[in-house]
Order: C-alpha cells, then structure tokens, then sequence
C-alpha cells in the first residue's frame, strides 16, 4: 500500500474473473461516479487468476494512479475468495465492490454510497432491466425459491455492486462462490441490508453463451444458501425431518405388508417390496444418525459458534462519566 | 469492574419499554436490604421500540447496570446466553423482563444456594397464565421433560432461576433451549432444587413467547437426551443403536439361509436382500459412532470436562461452610 497523509475513505474492490471487459473503458466509467463521490478513494484490482489482457489494460491506469492497486491471484479461486483477498489490502472504512463488466452505470455509484447512511450494506438492483420476458422469468424464480428457503426477498443477488461498512467483512468469512449471498449472510449477522435501485449499463446484456451450466450453477447455488441458512446451526432439524420422513413412509409399507402377510396369506418372502421398505427404514435411521452427529459437532463447538452478535455492551464507570459506551469485540 | 459482585441479576428484553423501569425499581428494593454486592445485566434482544435508550438512562443512572445489546433480534436463548456471558458475578439469577417474575423471590434463590445448591429453579406454583393455550401444554411438556431428560422439574419454563456461574458458564447454549437449561446442565451433575415463586398477571405488552412450537420442543429434547447420554461416550451409544438392527439383520439372513439350505429350495432374494441392508445399516451406524469420538475427541471438550465443574464446586463448598 501507499503511505498517504490522508486516510483513504472509501475501498473500491474490482475482482476480475473469466468475465470482464476493456479495463480503461471500464475504469473511466467507474472513475466518473467515483469523483462524484467527494471522498477520498482507493481502488483495487483483484486479479483471480492472470487475466493477461485485462492486466495488460490495466497497467498503464494504475502507473497514472497513485491511489490505485492491483493484486493478482496465482490461480482461480473464486469471487468471494478474491474479494477477501483484497479486503485484506483495503484501508477504507467502507468498502464499494465492482463487477469487473458493465452491470451498473458508473454514475450510479453516489446513490450507494449514500446509501449507507442509513445502512451497514447496500445492494444495487438493476431497474429498470433489460432483457426477455424469459430472463426474468428465470430471475423471479432463483429469488423467489432463495426467498422461500431464507426468507429474505432480495431481486438481483447477481449483481457485483454493493457498498458496505468494513466491519460487515470483518465478520463475515466468504469463498468460493459465496459473494451473491453477501447479502442474505449480512442479514443473518444482524446487519441492516438495503437494496437500491440503480441504473443498468447500457452495456450489460447477457450473451447466452453458457445456459445449461449457469443454471447448474443457480442450482448449486441455492443448495448452497439452503445448508448455509438450514443445516449450519440445527442439523438434527434438518436430517431428523428427513429421515423421519423416510423412515415413517419405510415403516407404513412393512406395516401394509406384513398384515397382507398375516390376514391376507399373501407371501412376504418373495416381495421386493420388503426390500424397499426394509431400505427406507434404514435410510431413514441413518440420515437421523447423520442429525445427531452434526448435533454433536455443534455441541462440542457451541463456545465457539455463537448464535448472536453483539452490537453493544453499554456500563458506565462508578465515576458516572457519561462517557462513550465500551465497544466490546464480539468474537473472542 | 475490578470487584467480582456476589450476585448478577440478567434480564433479558423484547421490546419491554413500560416493563423495564417498573422492574429495574423491583430488583433494586428486593436485593439491595439483602446486603449482598450485585450487578444487573439487562440483555436487549433486538428491541424496536424504547427498551435500549430506557436501558442506557438506567446504565447512566447506576454503574450496577449493564446493557448488552443485540444487533437484531435473536430469541430467548441466545439473550439468556450472552447474559450469563457479560455477566461477573458469582451466583446468576435470570428472569424474565415482563413483570412476571416477582424481584422479592431472589433471597428465596440466595438462601436456597448457600445450601449449597449449584441449580435453583423456581416454579410457578399459581400460575397467572391461560389455562388452554399456555398451563396445559406446558404441563405437559414438563412432565415429557422431566421423563426424558431425568430432572424431574415442574416448571421448566419459568425464567427465575439461579445458578452457580462457574457451572453455568460451561454449559452450551444454544437452539431454543432456555427451557432446558437445568437439563442441559445435568450433564455435569449439579445439585438441583425447586422453590416456588409468585407469578405475576402480565402487565404490560403482549406475551412474546409462546410454547407455539413443539416439534422444535421435541427435537431439542432428543438432542439434549442423547447429547447427555452420549456425550462422552458416542462410540457405545452408536454401536447400541445398532445392536437391534444386527438383531434383525442376523436373523432374517439366517432364516433365507436356512430355507435355502434345508429345504432346498432357492435363496429368498428379499429376505436375504433385507438381512443384508439391516446388516450394512448396523456397520454404517458403528462407523458414525467411531466418528462421533473423533469429533468428541478434537473438541475441546475432555472426558471430565463436565465432570470436573461440580467436582471442584463440591470443594468450594467444604471449604465455604
């Protein structure tokens, strides 16, 4: 990092991933909200993994710049992972990401900014938004089905802009591909999360090139914000449903064929049946075993994790100084 | 605080911003002729209305208070939780924050404890609840507790308990289990008694929680049972779980066997099939048990981690007395 006299108010975290645009096109749109701002700024560029060209853009920008870095990764390891890399070279006391290509317009940036005024994290939403009738389609139904599992109704988590206060990433540990759900992790954190509408760039379409494996990816994705929000805290909650479930439908069947068995005198020997409600039954005990070893771990973690998150710890001294309330760091 | 108090008094708030001066007044007038040095705690669970400016006047008026606030709300558990964290007195007393709970009963809690007592639980012996949709269940669901979990208290849910806090400082909260605290605290073995205190009508607010989910209940309930029994031992609990499935395994793959062999007939494919899943299942849940000890073992939790609270409180109180 530079020494500047000045401290830096606002970090701004571009991670460049497999998707980016020109550089110096990209940046002087940036550059244009940025100034507008009246803040004093950094910018950072996390390369995730050696995009050559963009770096090849971005070189000359960053000799220009004094308040410019960029770090780069030795291999792809994913957005979120990129940008805790680069939080940990950030010095601002907020904290403005960047998608790496045309999302937002760069004239948009104050409005989120400003945002947090009012609020530990800012999402921008692109609206009004271009695209098919079929995209949105798609886009209501990922949000819709995170909203259903988290409860939480965001309306465009694919979006590389947000505005955060530091402490928010302090807390909260990402990787992989954990940067759509900053704002779902946020919230749970107990942190208050604002979504804001901003302009889309005019440059933002989506190519289609790659349908199958972004929906894959959706998929995954909601895999991944179902064990973050269900499983992590209440395994047993989770598998015990499940595998009472299984064993409940396992232990119906067996009941049905034995009293076929027994009133009936229909033979209970030759009936695959019986396999697959003797299997039912087991998998059924097995996913709750599966429960109460994830409750074990929690237990024997529990000092550990903890369930909340302390804003403030306020006592005032004998002295009855009406003093500033002690912060407390809430993690040991 | 330099001074360790005797006592800390944690209260835990849901949006309680006509309750909370009311019961500050309380627990000032009932401890403070009892001579004892005490500290408050109040606890804000995320409230939205005046509770936590109410709370700083307090903290500002009198050093005794403390106010740990949360950043959103989080439930009754983790609130009793952190209290029992930010809290430094010797002995804890928690109780609810609406008013219901009578501040006059913490000397029946103080005296019960120099018996020597590490747990006191109070119990709402006249109730001032409705009968349907709060006493009956949550009679029911004491009398469940006290089966299952082998402390047989009659009022699991009154908030008004006191407890030893180098105990129950060790003890994992965590889940909806304030109910279950005494139980969950078992594990270590304490010495539990139960005292009847006054019940209040509510006098301000709605009630915050209810006894609404009881599947939750249950759950919670198996978690603590086999967490308690197992917790040292997960390997023996597994591999007796499983001893009815090789029960039934051996015996249906024996019998196919057996029909094969001396009545010549051909193996029954799904009995043996069925034999063979019991079997398999029964060494899949072994395995997990050999697992869970791994886990237990790379915690930090030792064998006699519980063992040893109530072990070194049994010498305390030799020497206290």
């Amino acid at each position: 990092m530079l020494q500047k006299e000045l401290p830096v108010e606002l970090s701004v975290i571009i991670p460049v991933g497999d998707r980016h645009a020109d550089a110096r096109a990209l940046f002087a749109d940036y550059e244009e909200g940025l100034d507008k701002l009246a803040m004093r700024y950094e910018v950072i560029f996390v390369l995730d993994g050696p995009q050559a060209d963009f770096a090849a853009g971005l070189q000359p920008l960053a000799r220009e710049r004094r308040n410019m870095t960029i770090l780069t990764l030795t291999r792809s390891f994913g957005e979120a992972t990129a940008l805790m890399a680069a939080f940990e070279q950030a010095s601002g006391e907020l904290v403005l990401t960047l998608p790496a290509y045309f999302q937002i317009r760069g004239s948009e940036i104050p409005k989120l900014v400003d945002a947090l005024q009012s609020a530990d994290v800012a999402v921008a939403r692109r609206w009004p938004r271009a695209g098919g009738h079929l995209e949105q389609l798609r886009r209501d139904a990922f949000h819709g089905f995170i909203a259903w599992i988290t409860g939480l109704r965001f309306r465009d988590l694919g979006c590389g802009a947000r505005a955060l206060r530091r402490r928010v990433l302090e807390e909260i540990s990402l990787y992989g591909d954990q940067h759509r759900f900053l704002a779902l992790l946020a919230d749970r954190q107990g942190f208050r999360v604002k979504e804001v509408d901003v302009a889309q760039s005019a440059l933002d379409r989506f190519t289609g090139h790659y349908r199958t494996r972004e929906y894959a990816h959706r998929v995954l994705d909601i895999f991944t914000v179902f064990f973050l929000v269900r499983f992590t805290k209440k395994p047993l909650r989770f598998f015990g449903m499940v595998g009472v479930t299984t064993f409940g439908i396992g232990a119906l069947l067996l009941l049905y064929l034995v009293i076929d068995r027994l009133g009936f005198g229909h033979g209970l020997a030759d009936r695959p049946a019986l396999l697959l409600s003797s299997l039912l039954v087991v998998l059924g005990l097995q996913l709750f075993a599966l429960g109460l070893l994830g409750e074990l771990i929690i237990f024997t973690h529990a000092k550990s994790i903890k369930d909340y998150q302390v804003k403030d710890v306020i006592q005032f001294t004998r002295a009855q100084r009406a003093g500033n309330p002690e912060n407390e760091a809430v993690t040991p | 605080m330099n001074d360790r108090p005797k006592l800390s008094v944690i209260v835990p708030f849901f949006n309680e911003e006509e309750s909370i001066r009311p019961l500050y007044v309380a627990i000032v007038n009932a401890v403070e002729p009892l001579g004892v040095s005490f500290e408050m705690v109040f606890v804000d669970d995320g409230s939205s209305d005046a509770t936590v400016r109410i709370a700083t006047e307090l903290a500002a008026a009198d050093p005794r208070v403390r106010v740990v606030e949360f950043r959103r709300n989080y439930g009754q558990t983790p609130a009793m939780a952190a209290g029992i964290e930010h809290a430094s007195g010797e002995i804890l007393i928690t109780m609810d924050g609406d008013l219901q709970n009578d501040p006059t009963d913490i000397r029946l809690f103080l005296d019960k404890m120099a018996e020597g007592y590490d747990i006191v639980v109070g119990w709402r012996f006249n109730r001032q609840d409705k009968l349907v949709s709060r006493k009956i269940p949550s009679r029911i669901a004491n009398r469940l507790i006290g089966k299952v979990t082998g402390v047989p208290i009659n009022d699991n849910g009154c908030s008004l308990k006191a407890y030893r806090a180098s105990l129950i400082k060790e003890i994992p909260l965590y889940s909806e289990m304030h109910r279950f605290i005494p139980a969950m605290a078992s594990i270590a073995g304490p010495r539990i008694a139960e005292i009847k205190v006054k019940h209040h009508a509510r006098q301000f607010g709605k009630s915050k929680y209810g006894l609404s989910r009881i599947y939750k209940v249950l759950l919670d309930l198996l978690v603590i049972k086999t967490v308690a029994s197992f917790t040292s031992r997960p390997l023996i609990w597994f591999v007796l779980l499983s001893l009815p499935m090789v029960a039934v395994g051996t015996a249906t793959l024996g019998w196919s066997l057996y029909v094969m062999i001396a009545d010549h007939q051909n193996l029954p494919l799904p009995v043996a099939g069925t034999g063979l899943i019991f079997l398999s299942s029964a060494l899949i849940l072994v395995s997990g048990g050999a697992f869970g000890e791994l886990v237990y073992k790379t915690s930090d939790m030792r064998e006699h981690h519980f063992a040893r609270l109530t072990a070194r409180l049994e010498r305390w109180h030799s020497s206290d007395t």
